[in-house]
């Protein structure tokens, strides 16, 4: 098949961008969007060109590192699907497709399709680590964690904090991955201990470069794990919480 | 320090070590004016506005049982607790409660409008149609014209300014209140009617996704708990809607005069 590629093309962070059109053909509707663009890095390569820059790492939709806008959509037209995952036979044989980086105003384009996504893990840091002196090993029965508890963490914990949540939010807000990290580990016991600690430390940093949320709702359609909408009232309630339970 | 957790189970010793410099939030990054504390001020001060909303529907549905009834209801409202109390004072109370919440609702959605659109940058996001995308981007614009229509309505049914309020309109006096004919009078004019009457559909979308909004912003979580939640929201406007819109229509048409 044969696609027209509208990219947009950034020389660095100063750089104001542009869009570039490029034609590809003899695409295979099973290749997935990455590897259509680097079918047209060798093409770009051959004719002395520079190419295209874009993130990936896993390519199997579970480290979080790629994530591109296609069509305006992020990660691309299937919902829940990683841009690494996301095949070509969406498109129509001679449709143009429009791919650029993840917009949000805390993703800031460093090169082409590959932004600065730092601020995530700015949250994360904020929340700390899980540091207990827990003595010695307990009995392994001692604290009992049911199997529907650990599969509603784990629900939340499956966030690989790709940031498409943020690039379809109106407002630009990472309240459904904050939501995501506050909500696992305040479902298990030893995490637990430090929830307060923890919400107050994360929602500081999520609010200094993050927009507020205005349930738009809009963040659950392209989440590739399927974070569900209870993470944002989660989040609000262990915000709220900490106030009335000062732990630390 | 030591730390019980929360299933009661062996006490745990924290030994969380300083953070280094660069992960640590510093006070500075700590907005005085939270995200999270404005959202639950602009919960509260919705619910009073609705809870307000429905004790108005209450008084207004009055208007069926015939214009004695109705203005003795209006009369009470400011004679209310008298000798106890002074005249007008239960609704002078009412009014202050009111515009503060208003002040803050509005103060408070303007912030986060603004913080909106910065953290959202340049380029503007395709709405997809995400569960409440539709009314979610209707607030701002449901919310303004509710504050236009609280002016408008504060000028035609209570103050009586001319010419918004009807040239018949009479002020309330010592011993008694006009609250009917003037409610007929402004409703007679088809214009003033129709105010009304978009005015409750757009009220209403504001508190369908507003109390559904609360419900996330105070913490419920659950998707059960939601969905009871967003049930009693959805109710309370269709009430406000029917409740509200039918008084100007029943006078248009003739069964109220
Ligand atoms: C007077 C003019 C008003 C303006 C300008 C206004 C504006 C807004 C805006 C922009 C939002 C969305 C905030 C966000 O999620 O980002 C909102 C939410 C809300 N509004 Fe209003 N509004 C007004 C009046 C009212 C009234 C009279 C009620 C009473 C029923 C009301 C009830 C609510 C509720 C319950 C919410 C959800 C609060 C939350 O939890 O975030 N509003 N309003
Ligand atoms: S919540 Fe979903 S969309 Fe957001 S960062 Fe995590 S995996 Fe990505
Ligand atoms: S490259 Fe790892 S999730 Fe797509």
């Amino acid at each position: 098949m044969k696609l027209t590629l509208q990219i947009w093309r950034q020389a660095g962070d100063t750089d104001s961008g542009h869009y570039e059109t490029f034609e590809v053909d003899q695409l295979d509707a099973g290749m997935s969007i990455l590897e259509m663009l680097d079918r047209l890095n060798e093409q770009l390569l051959h004719e002395g060109k520079e190419a295209i820059a874009y993130d990936s790492e896993c390519r199997e939709s579970i480290c979080g590192t790629c994530g591109i806008n296609v069509n305006g959509r992020p990660h691309g037209p299937q919902p829940h699907v990683t841009s690494c995952m996301q095949r070509l036979r969406s498109f129509h044989d001679g449709a143009t497709v429009r791919i650029e980086p993840l917009r949000a105003g805390a993703f800031p384009v460093k090169k082409d399709l590959v932004t600065d996504r730092g601020g995530l893990d700015r949250i994360i840091a904020a929340g700390g680590t899980v540091s207990l002196m827990a003595g010695t090993a307990p009995d392994s029965d001692a604290i009992s964690v049911g199997h529907d508890q650990v599969e509603r963490a784990l629900d939340f914990a499956a966030c690989i904090g790709c940031g498409a949540c943020v690039s379809a939010c109106p407002n630009g807000a990472a309240v459904l991955f904050t939501g995501a990290k506050i909500t696992h580990l305040t479902m298990l016991p030893i995490p637990a201990i430090e929830r307060n600690e923890r919400a107050t430390y994360m929602v500081a940093a999520m609010e200094d470069e993050f927009g507020p949320c205005s349930l738009y709702g809009e963040c659950v359609l392209v989440c590739p794990q399927n974070v569900p909408l209870s993470a944002i009232g989660s989040l609000n309630k262990e915000r709220l919480r900490s106030l009335f339970h000062p732990r630390i | 320090m030591s730390v019980t957790p929360d299933t009661g189970a062996t006490p745990v010793t924290l030994n969380k070590p300083e953070l280094p410099p660069q992960f640590r939030v510093s006070a500075r990054r700590q907005k005085r004016l939270p995200n999270w504390g404005l959202k639950a001020v602009m919960a509260i001060t919705g619910v009073i506005g609705a809870l307000f909303l429905a004790m108005h529907l209450f008084g207004n549905l009055k208007v069926y049982t015939g214009a004695e009834h109705f203005n003795k209801y209006a009369y009470w409202l400011r004679h209310v607790g008298e000798p106890l109390l002074p005249a007008n004072a239960v609704v002078w109370v009412l009014r202050v409660v009111l515009a503060g919440c208003i002040v803050l609702h509005i103060v408070s959605a303007a912030i986060l409008w603004v913080r909106g659109r910065k953290a959202r940058g340049k380029f503007s996001a395709k709405r997809r149609g995400g569960l409440r995308s539709f009314e979610a981007t209707l607030m701002p614009l449901t919310g303004i014209c509710i504050a236009l229509f609280v002016v408008f309505h504060i000028a035609d049914l209570t103050l009586g300014v001319q010419p918004l309020a009807s040239e018949t309109f009479q002020e309330p006096t010592d011993t008694a209140a006009f609250a009917y004919q003037n409610l007929i009078a402004s409703f007679s004019r088809p214009w003033s009617a129709a105010i009304y009457i978009v005015m409750m559909v757009l009220l209403s979308i504001h508190v369908s996704h507003g109390l559904y909004t609360v419900v996330s912003d105070l913490g419920a979580l659950g998707k059960r708990l939601r969905a009871v939640l967003i049930t009693i929201g959805g109710a309370t406007a269709v009430f406000i809607l029917l409740g509200n819109a039918s008084i100007p229509i029943a006078v248009l048409i003739g069964v109220l005069s």
